[in-house]
């Protein structure tokens, strides 16, 4: 085994220049695999995170009647007679971090010109803030002390309307008791969220000023539920799935959602990049399998004399096969240590700058995503040690064919041959 | 009793849709310690008789026995054996090794037989190294020698598991003529010295003045056999 590596080596080493093209194609694919996936890992966090801290949370408890119609936004189907209940429940479970409540209605926003149909959201001013990330995305103020005729919309929607900060705008519902009132609010700030349904008819009014302009008489239609945030999304998932399967039993009359059902368009579009990232792997496993193919079928061309003669001393097929497939592994580790080097030290960069997404790929394209701002990547240890392994099994595989040629070449025909 | 013993061995080639006969009928006993020269011009069957004396090749049919023993019917596997046990081989353009020294190239022939560890192979690697003159060379690449060189670089390979029979195709057909002469002279060495059989086809005058016996081949048949 030594003479057969040491003739390997030695025989890598003196055709570098093939050997080093081998190696950077597979050090290549493996670099791009390991930036694609921390970026692709990178924009599904952020995607999910955003989802969760803008929209569903981690659960969302509503009336099984309100869930069904939960389209029209109804203010009659309140959580309110299980709300102690549900609370203390929530409570008990360590694993909650945070709870508020909400109310949402339909409505419209107008400038006294133009009038434009928006969702409004009710919220607990103190608490919500707790469970859902609405502040780092504010121009303006959140609600101040005496908030009862305070407003907060959406920056495409305040855009549309001509509106800024500090003017004041009418915002039309119907009450609870289903008749229309209209009432004068004065913009404290505008939200830039990565959620385009926010920016473009989302507002967002206290239960002081819901009371008074709803007759909301504080009716609650969704309780909505914070975890402490994993950052291994199977675990985090597996925990919200468990306070969703105590939950429900105990509440019949309610709809326990999690996050994985209410966000499933945009695990969909998760699972869709996943599954390119595979296809996209594969697509580089072939070039270096070919790559690996072609530089192990030359060595073997090149060195048929030389199969002759080992074969003429008595080495065995299997060794000469052996030797071969050890050249292509060789590269296959070589290529691979250098993918690996290069893609971290990359990956350094992804996971600590980020990459502006949202100037490259236009806001319109990054919000259907669900991402904003600089994009961040992700170490993921578990794909890393999987591409490093693949591209070595993957180039000494490639090995195998052109080294089983070489085995059983007749030893006569090698010794003739020029 | 003749080491070697080649009883009516026929060969036949398909060369596109012709049949070729390289070989009629040969039949010729070695005796160990022999220094036989198989002559003839190209095309009479000189290097297929070597390729089936080495094992290399097998005969379409006739019988090979090495020391009684039928070499017929033996497998790949078996076939490597025999080789790397009896036989050793010095060819017409050296076939060394590229990547390995000139004691890496000497060594292989007992790397492949995994009978000695490496200070034994190191020590009777370098002594034959020294006997075909090339001491102080061990570190050399192939590329670093001359012709000469190389060839004996080869016969030291050749002769370092010390063979009973050493095939030699056309040993000296690349080299000048003060070279040969060397070359031709340590292969006699051996021969006297070890009793090493040596069976090599040639062309070389030279060479042929050297053998002991000559087997003239023509066509495919033995034309001449003659003992000096």
């Amino acid at each position: 085994m030594g003479m057969i590596l040491k003739i390997a080596l030695r025989n890598i080493g003196r055709h570098k220049r093939r050997t080093i093209l081998s190696a950077i194609t597979i050090a290549a694919g493996l670099a791009v695999f390991i930036m694609m996936d921390s970026m692709l890992t990178g924009v599904d966090r952020m995607s999910i995170d955003n989802m969760i801290t803008l929209t569903t949370g981690a659960l969302k408890i509503q009336t099984v009647a309100y869930d069904k119609e939960k389209n029209t936004y109804p203010l009659n189907d309140s959580i309110n007679g299980s709300l102690s209940a549900l609370q203390a429940a929530l409570n008990r479970d360590r694993r909650v971090a945070h709870v508020t409540r909400r109310t949402q209605f339909l409505g419209q926003l107008s400038n006294y010109s133009e009038t434009v149909p928006v969702v409004g959201t009710v919220v607990d001013d103190v608490a919500d803030t707790l469970v859902f990330g609405l502040k780092p995305y504010l121009s303006g103020a959140y609600f101040g002390p005496d908030n009862s005729r305070e407003i907060l919309i959406g920056k495409q929607l305040a855009l549309d309307l001509g509106v800024g900060v500090g003017d004041n705008i009418t915002l039309y519902a119907l009450t609870k008791y289903d008749s229309r009132n209209a009432d004068q609010f004065r913009i404290a700030g505008l939200l830039n969220t990565a959620d385009p349904t926010i920016n473009h008819s989302g507002v967002f009014i206290t239960y002081a000023a819901a009371n008074d302009f709803l007759d909301l008489e504080n009716a609650v239609s969704e309780l909505d539920v914070s975890m402490e945030r994993n950052s291994n999304l199977t675990i985090f998932s597996r925990d919200v799935k468990a306070i969703q399967a105590s939950l429900q039993p105990q509440f019949p009359l309610l709809k326990v959602n999690t996050f994985l059902e209410l966000g499933a368009g945009v695990l969909a579009i998760t699972h869709a990049k996943r599954i390119s990232g595979i296809i996209f792997m594969a697509i580089i496993l072939v070039i270096a399998v070919v790559g690996i193919f072609n530089t192990v079928f030359m060595s073997v061309y090149e060195r048929i004399r030389e199969i002759g003669v080992l074969r003429a001393h008595g080495m065995k097929p299997a060794d000469i096969s052996v030797m071969f497939v050890l050249e292509g592994m060789i590269t296959g580790i070589l290529g691979s240590v250098l993918g690996l080097v290069f893609g971290s030290l990359v990956n350094m960069y992804l996971v600590t700058s980020g990459i502006p997404m949202e100037k490259i790929a236009g806001k319109i394209a990054t919000a259907s995503y669900g991402i904003s701002g600089n994009v961040y990547g992700e170490w993921n240890l578990e794909v890393m040690a999987v591409a490093f392994c693949l591209g070595i099994i993957v180039a000494t595989v490639a090995g195998i064919i052109p080294a089983r040629r070489a085995s059983k070449i007749q030893v006569t025909q090698a010794l003739r041959f020029n | 009793m003749a080491i070697l013993d080649l009883n009516n061995i026929r060969k036949e080639y398909l060369k596109g849709d012709k049949k070729v006969e390289a070989l009629r009928g040969v039949t010729v006993a070695i005796e160990k310690g022999e220094f036989l020269s198989i002559v003839g011009p190209s095309g009479s069957g000189k290097s297929t008789l070597l390729n089936i004396v080495g094992c290399l090749d097998t005969p379409s049919s006739g019988s090979v026995l090495y020391n009684g023993r039928q070499l017929g019917g033996l497998t790949e596997r078996q076939l490597s054996d025999y080789r790397r046990d009896n036989i050793a081989f010095i060819f017409q353009s050296y076939n060394l090794i590229p990547v390995l020294t000139v004691q890496e190239n000497v060594e292989l022939p007992l790397v492949i037989e995994r009978k000695f560890s490496k200070s034994e192979m190191a020590g009777k690697a370098m002594a034959v190294i020294e006997s075909v003159g090339l001491s102080g060379m061990a570190d050399r690449l192939p590329r670093e020698l001359s012709g000469g060189q190389e060839q004996r670089v080869a016969i030291a390979r050749a002769l370092v598991k010390d063979p009973l029979v050493v095939l030699a195709d056309e040993p000296t057909a690349n080299l000048d003529s003060k070279t040969a002469e060397d070359i031709i002279s340590i292969m006699q060495r051996m021969n006297t010295e070890r009793s090493t059989t040596f069976v090599f086809s040639t062309h070389d005058k030279r060479m042929e003045q050297h053998a002991k016996r000559i087997i003239t081949l023509k066509d495919g048949a033995i034309e001449k056999d003659e003992k000096r």
